[in-house]
């Protein structure tokens, strides 16, 4: 398994995808020392993302399709062990959250503060690149932020989630004075509205057609949850929407599913002259009701991971404004049976009531202080 | 009109009180222009859910010649030229204390049921939404203020600015009209596409830079392309849909550079298939536009100043009786046969 780091051929543990339904727990070779600016990190936790479980089971999403083996995963913290050269902010021992995404600065989203809009951005477990369900990875140390004391490595790996659902609400402008409905509460819903109400929102409401997700989003905060039945109109449920966040309805819509029935009705229930934030991919095309996002005067706005998030997610969880422990529903060790197990667990999510499958990976040094 | 395809020359539809009422003023119409809602009420009696159930007056985009002032009004004097906005809002509302009057609930807009619009002789009407014209603006020009009202909203929506390259799909009057908009707005660059040729030369006289005449045999696909090489190198950070079609929609969502800005403006359905996954990925903008704030006094000032030229959009002329009403209308409603643009008609003076 695991041994210490070690100048040559130390053993790699990764969990690789090979194909669709070909995971294998295999040694992932790494370089003899990190290169520069770089920083060798031995991971602690690793999140699963339901991205990670499509593409085991389908082998691409949309346009990337998995091409040669790839480590998965990308929601990931652990220890720095080594440092490059180059690198001053970050020393050994440093308990690091990672972020996944590392652009380049050459083109001009990258310049303008979009840097996730990159086009050459490469993205753990986003083929080519390889993802950080591994125990050891180098990652440049710009992209590797100090967990506070109080910050668990779940939680730091959960900071990869949060910031889908922070970055939501920035491309939304929650704040105090909006009322804001969330459309899906599975867990990129869960994760927006710990972001909304960290945002300050006024009142937000959410939407779900499992009661169970609803009673976890009540527990973590949701003002209002509305299970619409599945037979209900987009103008149905968007009336329901608009009363249940008076006094005009919701300035804010963020559709976590990403459906033609969610966008039609979060342009429906949305206020006139507000914003429906699109985060979920549940479908690749919908019909769009044109004249009333034109007679309203909405702002429809396509939402994609995330940028400059990760110091405000870490700062919403050192200040306990948010408390993402309740997502982790299952947790597993680092070994080829365990990968499989948590795969399949995350993968039969509806039966199996996973929100966020976790992997503590050990350590030979492990002594991880789990938050208060 | 008095119904579907009903039209009238009716002499007095509305009765005014003896004076206009303390805030407002009355109007001597001079010009008024023809728009394709005013056409659209005409032939079909509604549009969306707002239907016309008793007669009512067409028209919004007039100018015209102050005859009687409310016993309140300061600004205007009788004699004044005035352009008129047609849309007054509710202060007590939301959204207007906002500053986004245009989404007012309770918005009375000239022309849009059930409030009468302004093609008659006389009108009364807020004098805070009737603005003096410069010596040298014409009524003529004082009337294209609202179609240009249209274009300024939809470049302030895309945040049209220096450094930006617009892409505009439609040349009829609305994509003629905000490309004009957009080059007061300092756009880098500017392209339009139509399918039909007509309106393209005129589309160049005003300074567009890309005039491009599209195929109906070319997909949404291959004019986004047409349209990203018009305009290297990433294509245009805004398109604006003046036309609101499956095919231009598609176009715009691919066209448009990521993270750029998608105005939509043009209704020409009432819904459309959206490409999600391209506007999630390419974390796009798609703006709503609906008609305008705050935009007359630039309008004017950009009329006085002669940075925009109005004057090639006015294609027909038409005086004020009963046979010039029914030609005027018919003139508008064909553009394929008659080649309008924009129609007007002139009232007499005293």
């Amino acid at each position: 398994m695991a041994g210490a780091p070690a100048p040559h051929g130390f053993s790699n543990a990764a969990a690789v995808l090979h194909g669709i339904d070909d995971l294998r727990f295999e040694d992932f070779p790494m370089p003899l020392k990190p290169g520069e600016g770089m920083v060798r990190i031995q991971m602690k936790a690793v999140g699963i993302c339901a991205s990670d479980v499509h593409y085991v089971r389908k082998g691409r999403i949309a346009d990337f399709i998995v091409d040669g083996p790839m480590v998965v995963g990308h929601e990931s913290a652990g220890t720095v062990i080594e440092v490059g050269p180059g690198v001053k902010r970050l020393k050994v021992g440093d308990r690091v959250a990672i972020e996944p995404g590392v652009p380049c600065w050459s083109n001009k989203a990258s310049r303008e503060g979009r840097y996730n809009l990159c086009p050459d951005i490469e993205f753990f477990a986003t083929p080519p690149h390889h993802g950080s369900l591994r125990e050891y990875i180098d990652h440049p140390a710009d992209f590797c932020y100090v967990l506070p004391p109080n910050v668990s490595f779940e939680q730091g790996a959960m900071v990869e989630p949060l910031s889908v659902g922070v970055h939501a609400c920035r491309r939304g402008e929650v704040k105090p004075g909006k009322n804001v409905a969330i459309l899906g509460a599975g867990p990129i819903g869960l994760f927006t509205l710990m972001a909304a109400k960290a945002f300050g929102a006024d009142s937000v409401a959410i939407t779900d057609l499992k009661n169970d997700n609803l009673a976890l989003a009540e527990q973590m905060g949701a003002d209002i949850c509305l299970n619409p039945k599945a037979s209900a109109t987009p103008a149905e449920v968007g009336e329901w929407l608009k009363a249940s966040l008076p006094p005009y309805g919701p300035d804010v819509v963020i559709d976590c599913a990403g459906f033609e029935s969610t966008l039609q009705t979060g342009i429906r229930a949305c206020v006139a002259g507000g914003k429906v934030v699109m985060v979920g991919l549940g479908s690749e095309e919908a019909r769009f009701p044109l004249s009333i996002a034109a007679c309203k005067e909405l702002d429809i706005l396509g939402s994609f991971r995330y940028c400059n998030t990760y110091p405000l997610c870490l700062k919403l969880m050192e200040s306990a404004k948010v408390d993402v422990n309740p997502m982790v529903t299952h947790r597993f060790g680092f070994t080829a049976k365990e990968v499989d197990a948590a795969f399949d667990t995350a993968a039969r999510a509806p039966i199996t009531g996973a929100i966020k499958v976790m992997f503590n990976l050990e350590g030979p040094d492990d002594d991880d202080d789990e938050a208060a | 009109m008095y119904g579907p395809n009903d039209l009238r020359f009716d002499p007095h539809p509305v009765q005014l009180p003896p004076e206009p009422e303390p805030n407002k003023v009355r109007i001597r119409m001079r010009t008024v222009g023809i728009c394709g809602s005013d056409v659209h009420f005409w032939k079909h009696g509604r549009i969306g859910k707002f239907v016309v159930k008793d007669n009512m007056v067409l028209g919004h985009e007039s100018a015209g010649d102050v005859v009687a002032v409310g016993s309140n009004v300061t600004s205007l004097g009788v004699g004044d030229r005035v352009a008129l906005e047609p849309g007054v809002p509710c202060f007590a509302n939301m959204l207007p204390r906002q500053g986004r009057y245009n989404l007012c609930p309770d918005m009375q807009f000239f022309a849009t049921p059930p409030i009468h619009g302004s093609l008659t002789t006389f009108v009364d009407h807020p004098s805070d939404f009737c603005f003096k014209l410069p010596d040298n603006v014409t009524y003529e020009g004082g009337a294209m203020a609202e179609p240009l009202s249209n274009g300024i909203n939809a470049c302030q929506r895309g945040q049209v600015a220096p450094g930006k390259k617009v892409a505009i799909l439609g040349a009829g009057p609305v994509g003629l009209i905000t490309a004009v908009a957009a080059k007061g707005f300092g756009a880098s660059r500017i392209a339009i596409t139509d399918v039909r040729e007509d309106n393209l030369p005129l589309a160049k006289q005003l300074g567009v830079d890309h005039a491009l005449l599209t195929d109906r045999s070319m997909s949404a696909m291959d004019i986004a392309l047409m349209l990203q090489k018009a305009l290297p190198p990433n294509g245009p950070e805004v398109v604006i849909d003046c036309a609101g079609f499956d095919s231009t929609l598609q176009t715009a969502v691919e066209a448009v550079a990521t993270g750029g800005k998608v105005v939509l403006v043009g209704m020409g359905q009432d819904k459309c298939t959206l490409n999600t996954g391209t506007t999630l990925v390419k974390e796009l903008d798609l703006h709503g536009c609906f008609r305008y704030t705050n935009t007359y006094p630039l309008c004017l000032d950009w009329l006085e100043r002669q940075q925009v030229d109005i004057e090639p959009f006015i294609t027909h002329r038409f005086g004020f009786d009963e046979k010039s009403i029914l030609e005027g209308f018919d003139c508008a409603a064909n553009p394929d046969r008659t080649k309008c643009i924009k129609a007007m008609f002139h009232l007499p003076g005293q």
